[in-house]
């Protein structure tokens, strides 16, 4: 954190729209705004018996009061006392996105604006690590592929056999008559036994045998 | 006396089933592991591991979650004497002399000074918890709405306060806090408030996807910023147990860490930091060789280790007796309390005392379990510490995911966690502190209870409201520290205290 303000202060100039207390204090602002919008219908009632729309009535004004403050104090700080505001972009954003993967095809559903089938733990596990892994510049592919299976299958045993919770595994297409012919209990270890199988394989095809190998 | 003996006796009987024994002991183990893994503290640590706990009994849940915030501590601990990398706040001084006795070769004895200092605090703790708790309740009984309310105004200045960062803005993160916790239906008359019509809205938010994203995903964006780091794990040589001459050196050294800690955690704000470099400095100052510190002091390892132990088990005494969460972390506690039905407050020791005497000797348990067992795990954690980040993160973004969504079965959880995780990181990057956030969200609905039944008792006569000699006494103390807080001079000393626990 430290070598961040260090940057802050080297910059020669910080213009007054980059400054975090002026972006930060409209932040504010703009929220205290939308609470009012969404609170104007709410009754704020008396005094002696206070409505739904009091407080979040009474809180909108004095956050808005408070975010003026912090942006006329962004807009009057001098320019050593001022920090640009900076946000890693690119990991913020693939990271973000490899979450969203997961969400929205985990089990599937209506989104509002679309609808997507469900894929299950099986597809989505090894897409969400891969992606969000490549949100750093240390990223090893061969690495990062043993990893999507094997924790793939680490959770699937810990989540659906150690704490017996229910998540979708399979494409709904595939989980169907699968289920019908052999239950869901054995389908899912079949298919985390198969993950690690395949993850421990991709390990000895990428970096040869383990050295230090017992038994 | 007799009856506090009673009632660890009641808790100890209630804990030493084979099933709390086993949570207690696997909380404190992937407490501890996960606190070791570089760049996650234990607040991300228990904002990650919570949905695990859903399963469980009220207690064995509570259990878990008090070992993963101890064990996340201890780990941050070790990974400070190791590496010279903190993992959290209050084991920042740690780093002084615990560093610079591993760097002499006496790292074994730095974790074990710790660990056993650690564990003669924690013992000290508990009983400060088993004595203060019965008297504290009664007192918090005979409160009145107005009273609680003054209380809880209080309570949440003084953790502004303590929390360091920029007021203005921890007080916008509170009120932020406090209207999520309005969101949603109206408790009395089920109107729905705030929700833009928006069915996702309707629900409210739940505390475990809010913390999931604001302290979990957010730390791991923050984290990704900068170029990995490296850490250099020197070999732990040297025994562990430390000799006749270092217990003596640092008995005093350990006992005045206890008591320091034990009433500096009692206080809203971050007690842990703060009496960890209370004791450093008493320490320095009470030495006959002042000049051994930061090159290595046993003391200076084993006072500020006790005093943070002490702390992070008092700042259970607030949540559990009087409902106010001081910290982020026991923000969360309560939010799993609340989730469990037993609602954090002087209530619970008399309608559950089974689970609050429960908890409370777990706490005894679980110190005692990491010193003998983590102690000699020492070496595993070590290849913990080696763990390359770029692997890590990847592993906990699907354990978030899939921890989120197996609690609720909701796609919409997982993205609102993303939402919250993009939130939090832009937040922490404008300065705003978040941890005022997650109290006002989890004290919100009890502050506008009381607000209005107080009102209501008075008739609405705000002066009424005031004139109560409590009430007024409790708001005025409220307003002087905030006033203080914004005095130029005491807020220079403040800011410097910023951290995220």
């Amino acid at each position: 954190m430290s070598t961040q303000s260090v940057e802050g202060r080297r910059a020669v100039a910080v213009p007054r729209y980059a400054r975090i207390d002026v972006i930060g204090g409209a932040l504010i602002v703009l929220l205290a705004v939308t609470i009012w919008i969404g609170a104007r219908d709410l009754d704020a009632g008396a005094l002696s018996r206070i409505g739904t729309g009091a407080l979040p009535k009474g809180l909108a004004v004095i956050l808005f009061v408070a975010g003026v403050a912090i942006l006329l104090r962004g807009l009057m700080q001098s320019n050593e006392a001022a920090e640009r505001f900076y946000i890693a972009v690119r990991p913020a954003a693939i990271v973000v996105a490899s979450i969203v993967l997961f969400g929205v095809f985990i089990r599937g559903g209506d989104f509002g604006l679309f609808s997507t089938p469900q894929l299950g733990l099986m597809i989505v596990g090894p897409l969400t690590v891969f992606i969000s892994g490549n949100a750093t510049p240390e990223m090893e592919v061969k690495r990062l592929i043993v990893l999507s299976f094997g924790l793939t299958a680490a959770m699937l045993l810990v989540f659906m056999d150690l704490l017996s919770v229910t998540i979708p595994v399979f494409p709904v297409f595939i989980q169907e008559p699968l289920t019908l012919s052999l239950g869901i209990d054995t389908v899912v270890r079949i298919a985390y036994v198969g993950y690690g199988l395949l993850a421990a394989l991709l390990h000895v095809i990428f970096f040869g045998l383990p050295e230090m190998r017992r038994g | 006396m007799v009856e506090l003996f009673h009632h660890l006796y009641i808790g100890f009987s209630t804990i030493l089933s084979v099933q709390n024994v086993l949570l207690c002991l696997v909380g404190c183990l992937v407490g501890t592991l996960i606190g070791v893994l570089p760049g996650i503290g234990p607040l991300a640590t228990i904002a990650i591991l919570m949905p695990l706990t859903y399963n469980a009994e009220p207690i064995g849940s509570l259990i878990m979650l008090a070992g993963i915030y101890y064990g996340s501590q201890y780990g941050g601990s070790t990974t400070a004497i190791l590496v010279n990398m903190p993992g959290e706040t209050s084991s920042l001084v740690t780093t002084f002399d615990g560093h610079a006795m591993a760097r002499q070769g006496r790292a074994g004895k730095a974790l074990g000074i710790a660990a056993i200092g650690s564990f003669i605090a924690g013992t000290f703790a508990t009983f400060v918890i088993a004595g203060t708790a019965i008297p504290l309740s009664k007192l918090a009984l005979s409160f009145t709405a107005g009273n609680y309310f003054a209380l809880m105004v209080l309570g949440l200045s003084l953790a502004i306060i303590l929390a360091g960062g920029s007021v203005l803005k921890a007080i916008c993160m509170l009120f932020i806090g406090v209207l999520m916790a309005l969101v949603g239906a109206d408790q009395i008359t089920a109107e729905p408030r705030l929700t833009f019509g928006l069915q996702i809205l309707y629900d409210g938010f739940d505390i475990a996807i809010v913390s999931m994203g604001l302290f979990g995903l957010a730390e791991i964006l923050r984290n990704l910023e900068t170029p990995e780091q490296k850490p250099f794990v020197g070999q732990v040589v040297g025994s562990l147990l430390p000799d006749r001459q270092d217990m003596k050196e640092s008995a005093g050294a350990i006992a005045r860490g206890s008591v320091l800690g034990s009433i500096i955690g009692i206080i809203p704000g971050n007690g842990a930091t703060l009496s960890s470099f209370v004791s450093y400095a008493l320490e320095k100052a009470l030495s006959k060789h002042p000049e051994k510190f930061g090159k290595g002091a046993i003391q200076g390892v084993a006072g500020p280790e006790s005093a943070n132990n002490a702390a992070a088990q008092t700042t259970f005494i607030p949540l559990l007796t009087l409902g106010l969460p001081s910290t982020a972390v026991m923000a969360l506690v309560g939010g799993a309390m609340t989730l469990h039905g037993v609602v954090p407050g002087p209530q619970v020791i008399s309608k559950h005392p089974d689970l609050f005497w429960g908890v409370v000797s777990s706490m005894w348990i679980g110190n005692l379990m990491l010193v003998i067992i983590n102690l000699p795990l020492i070496g595993v954690w070590v290849k913990f510490l080696k763990v390359p980040y770029h692997l890590l993160f990847p592993t906990i973004v699907l354990f978030c995911c899939i921890g989120i969504y197996s609690v609720n079965s909701r796609p919409s959880d997982v993205l609102e966690v993303a939402v919250f995780g993009v939130l939090g990181y832009v937040l922490h990057k404008l300065r705003f502190e978040l941890a005022p956030l997650l109290l006002g969200l989890v004290l919100g609905a009890m502050l506008e209870d009381n607000l209005r039944r107080g009102l209501i008792l008075s008739e609405g006569n705000v002066w009424t409201f005031l004139s109560e000699p409590l009430t007024l006494a409790l708001l005025s103390i409220a307003l002087l520290a905030l006033g203080a807080a914004v005095v130029p001079s005491i807020s220079k000393g403040r800011e410097q205290l910023v951290d995220e626990d």
